[in-house]
């Protein structure tokens, strides 16, 4: 794709080998206010998103909160929401004039002002800083679990309150990890193109990402493109140099050390209602407020104010059926489900064997990789297919489901990489230490050091990897052989094609599937998502 | 004497056997281009063996066309892939370029032309050409794409419909319109292009962009979910939408209609046969099957718009509009081919200047 980037002519047909893509680029009169809308969209969600999973994780992981179960549940559920379905379900309830938010807040108490507006920018930061918050829960949980608490036990002993000592202790800590997750969050909000589509262009806000999509489906021309994209490589290597700068002296936020320790919770006082109520409140507007939008949507014959305050007199099981008949519903399902758990163990595992070597060994150069295995996430979604394409064509695994998995690894490695550095700058270098001092070599230091004591993120890395590779369309777009359906892909061609009716009917299936699926996994398995 | 009556009579009837049989066989023979034609492709294509189609129909759609086509022509196996118009295009280009033959036939509308410009479509004329409402000499048109103007029946009365297109520019109507992006070559710049061919007038043309521009209305990157809100009630007419889109949503008891004074604007659906194509023969049948009055049924079936003339579908102009009314279609090479390159020198001046 580099080597695009660098020749003109359309439709990959190269007839120069220049700058001018650059030139273009460079002195693009729009391209300062997109870039603009976009970091203000971007940072504002990440900050958003991630703030909110901080703050869940800290609650569900350090505080007597009441109602132990659901405290921990209800973080969690949300996740398996994918980001287009709370998109829609948030439009619909905050579109001007024909929104239900407005519309309840006109027919009961003749507000005639319109007080919500989906197409703004704080409403645009709002969905997508929404579907920002798993990650952000998911980096910080493991490491509130495995916190040494003798450091909050000197604030204590100092005169220090619970809320202060979180504030000045235990946050600041977990920063490295917070940071990562932010970075993240950050770059994908960078280049995430729904959230702008849907709400931002009849708001007038347009961001950068648009440029780049505009050279690819009304140019035609991945070489500009690809020199587009490298004005969101710029900005993730900014952000990832904040970063690395921010968390340059690791050991200071190690948590997990030599000496042993049992995780303490703390008695937050009457706090703990005000944290119960901010769990059952992200509950509320992370899944269960736009579930159930999407289930009366999709059992109403079309969506508008009275048609939806109308239900149930009004249903009507037809998208049910349509969907449930679609001819790869099935057959998406169980090729997605049989590739996204083997993606998540692979990149999981690679993630953490790369920030290993980043953070633990002298392996010359090795920092570098921080930047190389992150840039997948600088490239929007085509763009990224379109070089997985050109790196595989000529190869006997196109056309196979191995190049799906090649292209699924690439682009859910950053997330992995970002996850397990984040996890790892918070074990101290002394458990390591104590191991290379008697002759373990870095294999044994890895597998009986390390990896044991990643375990609580490697499961959270794990399910996030495995739930969005799951529902992946937009990078698998092009690598998926013919007559191979990936994902559920029911849904995402009806959302992508606009039938929300049967988008929703279909999102319904699909999270009450995972929904079962994290329960039974939960209750009758016992296995524990990070908790 | 006798004899030579017997023999006269004996031959007369074998002479009349002789001539109803020829006509009968005459009757029986190809009267038609496709039943001519198909029988040499089918024959050819049952050899191939195999067909891929690459489409940016719904997958439901593929599967329907698909299955009616095997069971109509046993001894092809068909394979389909769908993606999106950008994403077709950078498919077929990357593996043109890299030499692949993996896909045989392109149904679509946006991505063959733009393909063909490239030189990755094979020429193919239709045997069928007369019948059709649009013809490409070198693609088979099996579709229509029909945009039609659509309005909420809830939040507009029919007397205060725009009566055409260049109504819709009016001031009144701000605040209850919506646009397509006309700067992303989406339906709204077809319609454009289309407009400016059939008035060859620039000062009217102009008139009408700066007009839509001055309604300060909302613009939309996505037809559908324009559609949806307008649906939703949010805005009153959706600029442009559709039309099988209308008479399926129709069908459900949605609030929305045409506004049947405004000219439909026309524009082809391909089926595109890929120049490296291992399967040419598959792919060309499959094209004249869809133009034929079965496939077009299949098509109608699926709610998908026809292109044979005068065949009467749901989602026909026939059918959709009184009787008389004329499409509008979309003649530009420029736009067809690069329509970039058209909406820099035509509309972006006018829109973002």
């Amino acid at each position: 794709m580099l080597f695009r980037s660098f020749t003109t002519g359309r439709l990959g047909t190269i007839v120069a080998f220049n700058v001018q893509n650059y030139i273009k680029v460079f002195t693009d009169p729009e391209i300062l206010p997109m870039i603009n809308n976009s970091i203000l969209y971007a940072a504002g969600s990440a900050a958003l998103g991630t703030g909110v999973g901080a703050m869940l994780a800290w609650i569900v992981a350090r505080t007597n909160t009441p109602g132990r179960v659901l405290v921990e549940l209800m973080p969690l559920y949300p996740i398996l929401m994918p980001p287009i379905m709370k998109n829609i379900a948030w439009i619909l309830l905050l579109a001007p004039k024909s929104g239900i938010l407005n519309g309840f807040l006109r027919e009961n108490f003749g507000i005639q002002q319109l007080v919500f507006n989906a197409f703004t920018l704080p409403a645009m930061v709002w969905v997508f800083g929404l579907a920002c918050v798993p990650l952000g829960y998911l980096f910080l949980l493991p490491v509130f679990l495995s916190f040494d608490p003798s450091l909050e036990e000197s604030a204590y002993i100092s005169g220090s309150k619970p809320m202060r000592t979180m504030l000045r202790i235990t946050f600041p800590l977990a920063f490295p990890a917070f940071l990562s997750a932010f970075v993240l969050n950050f770059l994908r909000g960078l280049r995430s193109f729904e959230t702008p589509v849907l709400q931002g262009s009849p708001g007038g806000i347009n961001v950068f990402v648009a440029k780049v999509y505009d050279s690819m489906s009304v140019e035609y021309n991945p070489g500009i493109a690809t020199a587009y994209s490298t004005v969101l490589i710029i900005l993730s290597v900014l952000a990832l140099l904040f970063y690395v700068r921010a968390t340059r002296f690791s050991e200071r936020y190690a948590t997990i050390t030599g000496k042993g320790y049992r995780v303490k919770v703390i008695d937050i006082g009457k706090w703990k209602y005000a944290t119960f109520l901010a769990v059952f409140a992200y509950f509320l507007v992370g899944i269960a407020i736009p579930f159930v939008v999407l289930i009366v949507v999709s059992l109403i014959p079309y969506y508008d104010y009275e048609t939806f305050m109308m239900f149930p007199a009004n249903i009507d099981l037809s998208n049910y059926h349509r969907v449930l008949n679609h001819p790869s519903f099935v057959s998406g399902l169980y090729n997605s489900l049989f590739l996204s758990v083997t993606i998540a163990l692979v990149t999981v595992l690679a993630g953490i064997i790369m920030a290993f070597t980043i953070y633990r060994t002298k392996v010359y150069g090795s920092k570098v990789f921080e930047f190389i295995g992150t840039m997948p996430l600088a490239f929007p979604p085509l763009v990224l297919s379109l070089g997985l394409v050109i790196a595989v064509i000529g190869t006997p695994l196109y056309n196979t489901l191995w190049a799906l998995g090649l292209g699924l690894f690439v682009a859910y490695f950053p997330y992995a990489l970002r996850n397990a550095s984040g996890a790892i700058v918070n074990i101290h270098k002394e458990l390591d230490e104590a191991a290379w001092v008697h002759g373990a070599r870095w294999r044994h230091v890895f597998f009986q050091v390390t990896l044991p004591l990643l375990k609580p993120t490697v499961t959270g890395a794990l399910f996030y990897i495995f739930i969005e590779a799951i529902r992946n369309i937009d990078v698998a777009v092009l690598l998926v052989a013919p007559g191979n359906e990936y994902g559920p892909v029911t849904l995402f061609e009806y959302f992508r094609v606009g039938q929300w009716a049967e988008a929703a009917a279909g999102g319904v299936i699909y999270l009450i599937i995972l929904i079962l699926a994290v329960s039974i996994a939960k209750f009758v398995f016992k296995i524990k998502f990070s908790l | 004497m006798k004899k030579r009556t017997l023999l006269a009579v004996v031959v007369s009837i074998f002479s009349v056997t002789v001539a109803l049989g020829s006509v009968a066989l005459a009757a029986s023979a190809p009267s038609d281009p496709f039943t001519k034609v198909s029988g040499e492709l089918y024959a050819k294509a049952k050899q191939e063996g195999a067909l891929t189609v690459y489409s940016v129909w719904d997958v439901e759609h593929i599967v329907a066309i698909l299955g009616a086509f095997s069971k109509r022509y046993p001894g092809i196996k068909t394979n389909y892939w769908q993606g999106r118009n950008p994403e077709i295009v950078t498919r077929v280009m990357t593996e043109f370029q890299a030499g692949r033959d993996s896909v045989d036939a392109i149904l679509s509308d946006n991505a063959p032309p733009v393909i063909r410009a490239a030189g990755a479509i094979m020429a193919y004329e239709t045997v069928q050409k007369a019948s059709l409402i649009l013809h490409d000499p070198t693609m088979p048109v099996v579709s229509l794409q029909i945009q039609a103007l659509v309005y909420n029946t809830k939040k507009l009365k029919p007397a205060d419909l725009p009566k055409s297109w260049e109504d819709v520019a009016n001031p009144k109507y701000k605040g209850n319109v919506a646009l397509d992006d006309p700067m992303r070559a989406g339906p709204l710049s077809t319609q454009l292009a289309a407009l400016k061919g059939l008035w060859k007038d620039d000062a009217r043309w102009t008139r009408f962009v700066k007009g839509l521009k001055a309604l300060g209305v909302p613009v939309h990157k996505s037809t559908s979910a324009m559609m949806r809100l307008v649906i939703a009630g949010e805005y009153a007419l959706a600029m442009p939408a559709l039309l099988h889109d209308v008479v399926n949503e129709m069908g459900k008891g949605t609030p929305v209609n045409l506004v049947k004074t405004a000219s439909p604007i026309v524009f082809a659906r391909y089926a595109g046969i890929y120049a490296k194509a291992a399967h040419p023969n598959a792919a060309k049948l499959l094209a004249e099957w869809l133009i034929s009055t079965e496939g077009q049924a299949t098509l109608d079936s699926i709610g998908r718009e026809a292109s044979r003339k005068g065949f009467q579908s749901k989602t026909s102009i026939g059918h959709a509009y009184p009787a008389g009314t004329q499409p509008i279609p979309v003649h530009d090479k420029l736009f067809l081919e690069d329509p970039k390159k058209w909406l820099d020198t035509n509309v972006k001046p006018l829109w973002e200047g």
